[in-house]
Order: C-alpha cells, then structure tokens, then sequence
C-alpha cells in the first residue's frame, strides 16, 4: 500500500475577512507535534479576531481523537482567555458523525454553538429537493432518455466503466443506464433524501441491487479524487448558483482520460405551435424566475466555456430537441403540468407575484399543453448536452 | 448471558472478512492504521444502504481501534482482523498482541464505557487534558458512534476487543 493512496490529503486555512477557520481532509496524526503548525494557525487565528471565529469542519472527512482533542483544547482555552469570543462550528449533514461529536462542545462551553450548514445552502434548495418535484423528473427522463441512450456512447459511456450520477434525483438514469450499459460501478448521489429514498425503492423494484446510492453535496462531496471513467450531471449545474463549483467538483472526482457528461435547458428556447407567443413569453420568465432564485436555466448553450475555462479537453456539445413526436404527447404535457404546479404554483408565489401575472404566466405552460396535444401541434423542449475529457 | 444463549448469537454473526498481518509490520508505518481502516470501510460497507457515507462512518471506528493496537501493542505475533454482521450491526473483533499492563488499561477503559457516567466522563475527558487517551477513544466511540465495546478472553500476551456498531442509525 503506498502512503496517501487512500486518503485526501489534509489542509488547514483562515481567513480574516470571513474569520473562519477551515479544516478539510483527512486528519489522523500520531501525535499532536505533526499538526502543530496547524494548532498555531488557530491560536494566530483567535488572537486576530472579533466578536465571531467561525470553525469550517464541512469538508473535513475523517479527524482522529488525538486531533480533536488537540484542536479542542486551544478552543476551550480560548473561550476562557476571551469572554467576548463566540465559536461557530460549521458541520454538514453528510458526514453525521462530526455534528455529534462537536456537538458536546456546547455542553462544556455555551460560547461554542454548532451549525448545520447544508440545510439551507443555496437559494434555490428548498424547491429542488422538495418531493413534490419527483413526479416532474421520472417523466422527464423518460422522455429524454429515448435521446441520450444513442447519444450516450459518443460520450464515453460503454460497458465495463466504473460512473458516478451526480444530482441523481429520483435515481432513474442510473437504473436505465444500468440496464442498457453495465457498467462495473455505479454510485448515485444526490442532497435530497426523499429523492434517494425512492431511488432505492425504484431500484429494488427493478431486482437492482448494486447501485450505490449516497447522500451527500455536489458541491462537497466525500468521493475520492480520480476515481471514475465517467461522471454524469443531468439537469442540475443550471439550478446551482456557482455551477463552476460544481464542475471543479465532477472534474476532481473523474479519472484523467475519463469524461464528465452534463446536460442542461435553455429555458426560453422551449416553442410549440400553435399559440406560440404566449408559450414564448412564458418560458422567457420562466428563464428570469429562475434567476430570481440565482439558477440559471439558460445554461445549456454555455456549457461549453464552462467546460473550457474548467480544463477540460476534447469538449462535444449538441442539442436535443425533445418533442410531444417522440412517445405519447401526454407524457409531454404531463411534465409541462408539473412544470407550471412549481413554477407559478409555489416559485412565482414565493418572489411576491401579482395574480395577474401568475395568470399570465400559467397560460403559456397551457397553451404549451395545448399545442403538445392538440392533432397537428408541435411542441418542444431543447436540451444541451455536453461533455469533456479530464487531461492524463 | 449464558453460554448457550451467547453461542446462538455468535452464531447468527456472519463473517464478512478477516485480515491478518504481522504486527512488525503493522507496526513500521503509521498510514497502516489509516489505509486499512479506509481499505477494509469500503469492503464491508458496498452492500449497505449508503456505501459511501458507511465507509466513511466505519473508517472512523476501526481507525480508532487500530491507533489503539498501534500505541499500545507489542511487535511479537499477529493483529488480526475480523469483521461480521448481524441485521443493521458490524461487528469489528480485533486481536493483537500487548504487555500486560497495557491488557490492564485497555479493560479499564472499556469498562467505563458501559457505565451510566459514560457521557460526563467523555465531557470530562474533552475538558481536561488529564484524562487518559486510551479513556478518551473508547468512550468517543461508545458516546459518538453507539458502539458496544468488550473485552473478549484470549490468551496472554495478546488481547481480543470486541466491538458492535449499528452505523446504519448514524448513517440514515
Ligand atoms: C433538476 S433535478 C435533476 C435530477 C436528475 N439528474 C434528473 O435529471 O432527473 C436536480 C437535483 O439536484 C439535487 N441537488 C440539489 N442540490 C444538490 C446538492 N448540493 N448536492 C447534491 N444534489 C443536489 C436535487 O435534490 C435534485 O434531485
């Protein structure tokens, strides 16, 4: 076994403007003399500030108990040399174990309070994760699939690879993939846990057994680095409000010479015929509700700079039109009902729109219905693909 | 517990893995501790309900467990690594070889474990600097991950701990 082939190496940082100190990684020193360097750079830390330190332990993997303790030690110190210092330790939901144990830090000294961090982490988040979203992504996959399973090898995807879905949702993609390209390996994550939870009940109920599905952060994930030959990210860069984040990420987690695959909308691209001015200028707000939330459903066609300025090579995008043509036109419109149910049901209700705009806004997804099922109609939906090579 | 009644329990564990080295070996690198908690996390977790967040919680645990026979074993024999599973619980049985006032603290210190102080004696030993570390890393696992620590009897000089962990309620 060579040394660091299994771990994620350790770091630690502050900064003062945000006066927090972070800890990532994994930490696991024999003694305390090895993170010694680390142990002053918080004592430098508290010395340096005011009213608030916050502690960063999201990304921190594992920590040993000579760590913690040593770590521990400098905060209760802290907290009787200066009253007037609070400390915030900021966990995460992913990895449970790091809330417990700082948790008992507050026990000891009411000055420490621990924070969850990801249960609200970005504005878009509650509508995303909600259940009420699942029915809206099983017919949405099934509609795209029927594109993406002959797109797919021109991507990378064949048989024998180990892959990860990043933002898997309700799982479906994984079971199909699972079935049409045996791959070795799959892992599916995702932040929400209603989601993963029916992923798990849709697996079994296809006799799946072996995907591995996990709950984490896209945006922090617990995966290691250089592990899979292709890494999928359907739909969800665009609903992200720092998507260069998250590609840092999917590039981080794919192996060198192994692709990472994403596929976003370009909302205000979605037509249909006839009535094809109010669904337009429907899905022209759809596009700026969206931004509202800081998401950006327009990303689609951008996705080959953020795929450039990421560093990745190789890059191939194409677009998609997904029609009420491709299977049973209510399959179509049954997603466009379930867009409008969010989108003017509970996004436009929640920026503070007037009825009558939400009237407004809810006809063009109806006359997007209507031209999706009506016998001479046309109705579509683009999507852009895309995906690059991470370099060797 | 009976004799019978342990038998019958013993018996419904089923073995998942098991893992033998030379303490010389295990004993010349620090990282042994780290690799094979993170190595034998991620074999016995790819079956469970959330592998990845498992392993990770699993790692934890055995890693504590390993620093222990690394600070406190004796470089003559073997350590060996079992791991079964019984429903929700992974059971780690882990055997290495120590001097005897070493078998004496380790007892010691499991026992507190399972005494109802437990949690202000891991506040205790969060707070202060005295507490001993040996003290501090069981009641950590025992507070932190529910796990249920004994000593099994094994012939001097080595030592058998024997710990249960139901992960999946940490993990779920
Ligand atoms: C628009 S859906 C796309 C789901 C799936 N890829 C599909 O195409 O059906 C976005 C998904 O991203 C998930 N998500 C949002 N934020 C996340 C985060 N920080 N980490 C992991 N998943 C996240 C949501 O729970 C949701 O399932």
């Amino acid at each position: 076994m060579s040394t660091g082939s299994f771990s994620k190496p350790f770091s630690a940082a502050f900064d003062i403007n945000s006066q927090e100190f972070s800890l990532t990684g994994v930490i696991r020193p024999r003694s305390v003399d090895e993170i010694a360097v680390n142990i002053s750079m918080l004592k430098g830390a508290i010395d340096q500030v005011r009213g608030v330190l916050y502690i960063n332990v999201k990304r921190l993997i594992q920590m040993n108990n000579t760590a913690f303790h040593a770590f521990v030690r400098v905060f209760l110190d802290a907290c009787r040399a200066r009253p007037d210092l609070r400390f915030v330790i900021v966990t995460s939901s992913v990895v449970g174990w790091t809330t417990r144990m700082f948790s008992h830090l507050n026990k000891i000294e009411p000055q420490i309070t621990i924070e969850v961090y990801d249960s609200k982490f970005y504005p878009g988040q509650s509508f995303v994760e909600d259940a009420s979203f699942i029915p809206i992504l099983r017919t949405q996959t099934k509609m795209t699939w029927r594109h993406e399973r002959t797109i797919l090898p021109r991507h990378g995807m064949r048989p024998g690879i180990a892959m990860a879905d990043i933002c898997c949702g309700i799982g479906d993609f994984a079971v199909l993939v699972q079935k049409e390209f045996q791959p070795l390996r799959i892992v599916a994550l995702d932040h929400s846990r209603a989601s993963l939870a029916y992923a798990r009940d849709v697996a079994t109920g296809f006799g799946i057994t072996d995907i591995e599905y996990t709950y984490g952060d896209a945006s922090e994930m617990l995966l290691e680095d250089s592990q899979f030959d292709f890494v999928s990210c359907r739909h969800s860069l665009q609903i992200f409000n720092r998507p260069d984040v998250l590609l840092a990420e999917l590039y981080r987690i794919c192996k060198p010479g192994g692709r990472v695959y994403v596929t976003n909308e370009k909302n205000s691209h979605c037509l249909g015929e006839p009535r094809s001015q109010s669904i337009q200028w429907t899905y022209n707000e759809v596009a700026k509700l969206f931004s509202h939330f800081e998401m950006d459903v327009e990303l689609g066609p951008k996705s080959r700079r953020y795929f450039a300025d990421a560093g990745f090579e190789d890059i191939v995008v194409e677009s998609i039109m997904v029609s009420n043509l491709d299977g049973d036109p209510q399959d179509f419109a049954d997603v466009i009902a379930a867009w409008e149910n969010v989108y003017a049901g509970e996004m436009a209700v929640k920026r503070g729109d007037s009825p009558e705009f939400i009237q407004r806004f809810r006809q063009g997804f109806q006359d997007h219905i209507f031209a999706a099922l009506h016998p001479k109609g046309y109705a579509g939906w683009p999507i852009w693909v895309a995906s690059g090579r991470k370099p060797r | 517990m009976n004799e019978a009644d342990r038998e019958s329990v013993e018996a419904a564990f089923e073995p998942l893995l098991q893992l033998e080295m030379e303490m010389t070996t295990f004993l010349s690198d620090w990282h042994h501790c780290d690799q094979l908690s993170t190595f034998i996390g991620r074999i016995v977790s790819h079956n469970r309900t959330d592998p990845v967040r498992h392993s990770n919680v699993f790692s934890s645990v055995l890693n504590e467990l390993l620093e222990v026979s690394f600070r406190g074993g004796s470089p003559d024999g073997q350590i060996d690594c079992a791991v079964y599973r019984h429903g929700a619980v992974e059971r780690v049985r882990l055997t290495f070889p120590c001097p005897p006032h070493q078998r004496q603290f380790v007892g010691e210190a499991v026992s507190k474990t399972r005494r109802a102080d437990a949690l202000a004696r891991h506040l205790d030993s969060i707070s202060t600097d005295l507490a001993s570390n040996r003290d501090a890393v069981f009641l950590d696992l025992a507070i932190n991950f529910d796990a249920r620590i004994r000593l099994e009897n094994s012939a001097p000089p080595s030592i058998t701990l024997v710990v249960d962990l139901p992960l999946q309620g940490i993990v779920n």
